[in-house]
């Protein structure tokens, strides 16, 4: 019987033994990861600095030998920063010519375009610069590391409130992020006793907003809102002040393109944003930006810390991937690995964690700009 | 009350922009017929150019402006010799040119891109007054805009109407094979045409360089508005071009009065419609077939 025993034990702890061993890890010759960025289009400057962020990193683990001695291979497509169709060529192309398992990826509507995609070749996606809550739970392979346009416009109409004032005039995106943030904020505003007096919307891309400004200055505002982003929120403050329109304009967004379009006009604009401020407290922030700025000659944004981040967010999920063995190299184990354990690691410090919604909660803040420069001022909480 | 006095000093402003653009494009369709959509980045390429002078170089304003407008000319010249030119000596249907113009057109954006970056360039520390009369206001720069209307349309029609090489353009817009049988060298006169119509398109785009900032996507809107302003004034008729131009831009501004400002770019389209349902041939063509 003790001989039964003791070779049936022998046996389980030989089976679990080969089960531990299991396969030796299927490496690929690299790990092409992918992403989907406005690389021409008139919003080419996040793409222009989102793809700055993500081969920063990647030459920066490659040069500490890559991923168990596997390199990372920066693959980037370009959506034009405009709809659903390039969006899905471009991804088209990311998983039939380059095979990648997993995608960076940027802007709504291209997002959304691709989310089937993802679910259908089981493709890790990681937003670190849309804002549409229309994102949220799309795909169960999406995940973000940046905070949505109704969180931010939550902020900013905080602060609209702090400044008194009563009449609202809003200036959108005329697309579905720019209608999201109204929905939340336009309810918002009147839930304590305001009004919004005008509500005008331009086209992403486009110059010429001078009939849209015109009818916000006729409606006589106590505060205008700006639900924009790069260039037109830039090009936005500088028609305000061109029309002579001095109220305090508040917004959720505000690049260094931005800044330059906007020159002087700039000055004193109110906005929140996601909370990435390089300090000395935060050593990763700090050489993060110092290696921006070394590299490419200037400050690094926000959008380009959350790239950066991105790829190694997608790096830490293959290296737990690979440490399972098999063939782990595919956008199910690596989405596997990322819930396993949500916490990662925050270029903007310390860490973050990724809700069941897939959303990871970054700090966000209220900005304002001094000298065309983007100034902190202070945490908000956002109006519920 | 207030708000539509805005929108129509607002509409005079961007109209004369877009008329601007149709005086350019209709210079070079009228004597050459070629439809040249290359004329877009050509447009921006001029407003690089300004930018160029004045902030790496750091050349004074009116020196930038001078090498803008003699860059355009030179950019235009360029582009029918080299392009266009030998297309015509194969005498190639039209529309084989204006693919060859489309290819430019791509090619030149992207170039533009890839040379000077993605990001907007604007002249730093310019910053145009803003003028009060009553209850409209408007810029230094905007005001600029009106102003190169009336100049460079007067200087134009003057030369077309008094010298030698501008009656000979009017010729060729009138009659292209009647023009060359009484022994007007239309390929000197088309030069001459590519050169003034691609100076006039640098002066609205320095203009916007001031205003808002040059993009290398900045030329798509220019060579679209040029073309319609064209077409609703009738092929040949550069008073048409004026009248077209300035057709839009009241449109495009009144029109979002009582209308939400969504349909903007809507109604430049309705109008255009509207003017080639009555009017086929735009509103003061001239000239043969």
């Amino acid at each position: 019987m003790k001989k039964a025993i003791a070779a049936i034990l022998a046996l389980v702890l030989l089976a679990a033994g080969a089960a531990r061993a299991a396969e030796p890890p299927k490496d690929p010759k690299s790990f092409p990861i992918g992403a989907l960025l406005a690389m021409t289009g008139q919003a080419s400057f996040y793409g222009q600095v989102m793809s700055q962020g993500m081969k920063q990193a990647v030459d920066e683990i490659n040069a500490k030998g890559g991923i168990d001695g596997i390199p990372l291979e920066a693959v980037i497509e370009d959506h034009k920063g405009g709809g659903g169709q390039d969006g899905v060529a471009a991804m088209n192309r990311l998983i039939s010519i380059h095979h990648v398992q997993a995608v960076l990826t940027s802007f709504s509507a291209p997002t959304i375009a691709v989310a089937p995609i993802a679910d259908q070749q089981h493709i890790l996606m990681v937003n670190g610069g849309a804002v549409s809550p229309q994102l949220v739970g799309l795909s169960k392979y999406l995940f973000h590391n940046r905070s949505l346009s109704t969180d931010l416009s939550r902020i900013a109409i905080a602060y609209a409130a702090e400044l008194g004032g009563k009449k609202l005039a809003q200036l959108q995106w005329q697309n579905d992020v720019g209608d999201n943030i109204v929905k939340i904020a336009d309810p918002l505003w009147k839930k304590d006793g305001g009004t919004v007096v005008a509500t005008e919307a331009v086209a992403q891309g486009a110059t010429h907003m001078d009939p849209q400004v015109a009818k916000l200055r006729a409606a006589n505002p106590d505060i205008i809102a700006l639900w924009t982003f790069n260039p037109e929120t830039g090009l936005a403050l500088k028609r305000i002040r061109d029309f002579g329109m001095k109220q305090p304009v508040i917004g959720v967004d505000f690049t260094e393109n931005d800044a330059k379009i906007a020159g002087a006009a700039a000055n004193g604009f109110h906005f929140a944003n996601d909370y990435f401020a390089p300090s000395d407290s935060e050593p990763w922030s700090k050489q993060f930006a110092t290696d921006y700025k070394k590299r490419y000659g200037t400050d690094p944004d926000f959008y380009a810390a959350n790239y950066y981040e991105g790829v190694y967010v997608i790096a830490e999920c293959i290296k737990r991937a690979r440490a399972k063995g098999g063939d782990y190299w595919n956008g199910e184990a690596l989405r596997e690995a990322l819930l396993s354990n949500p916490k990662f690691n925050s270029v903007y410090g310390g860490q973050m964690v990724f809700q069941p919604n897939g959303v990871a909660l970054k700090r966000t803040a209220l900005f304002t700009v001094e000298d065309g420069k983007r100034k902190f001022v202070k945490f908000l909480e956002a109006k519920e | 009350m207030d708000l539509v006095l805005q929108l129509i000093v607002n509409g005079i402003i961007n109209g004369s922009h877009y008329a601007l653009l149709g005086l350019g494009f209709g210079v070079i369709f009228g004597p050459t017929r070629i439809t040249h959509f290359a004329f877009g980045p050509l447009y921006a390429l001029a407003a690089y150019a300004v930018w160029t002078a004045a902030v790496p170089l750091g050349l004074p304003l009116p020196a930038a402006a001078a090498i803008g407008i003699a860059a355009g000319a030179l950019f235009g010249v360029t582009t029918y010799r080299l392009l266009y030119r030998p297309f015509e000596r194969r005498q190639s249907p039209s529309l084989v040119v204006l693919i060859a113009s489309l290819g430019l057109f791509i090619v030149l954006e992207n170039a533009i891109g890839i040379a000077f970056g993605s990001d907007t360039k604007v002249i730093p520390n310019f910053n145009a007054d803003v003028i009060l009369l009553g209850p409209v206001v408007f810029t230094s720069v905007q005001a600029a805009q009106v102003l190169a209307l009336i100049t460079v349309g007067s200087l134009l029609a003057l030369f077309l109407k008094r010298s030698d090489y501008g009656k000979a353009v009017m010729a060729m817009t009138d009659n292209p094979e009647m023009a060359r049988i009484i022994g007007i060298d239309t390929v000197k006169v088309a030069t001459l045409a590519f050169a003034l119509g691609s100076a006039i398109a640098a002066v609205p785009a320095m203009l916007i360089l001031l205003k808002e900032g040059a993009t290398p996507y900045m030329g798509f809107n220019a060579v679209f508005m040029g073309f319609v302003a064209v077409i609703i004034g009738g092929i040949g008729s550069l008073s048409g071009a004026v009248i077209g131009g300035l057709t839009l831009g009241l449109v495009e501004n009144l029109g979002t009065w009582q209308i939400p400002t969504e349909w903007q770019s809507t109604i430049a389209f309705i109008v255009l419609f509207i003017v080639l349902l009555f009017k086929p041939r735009g509103l003061f063509a001239r000239g043969a077939r």
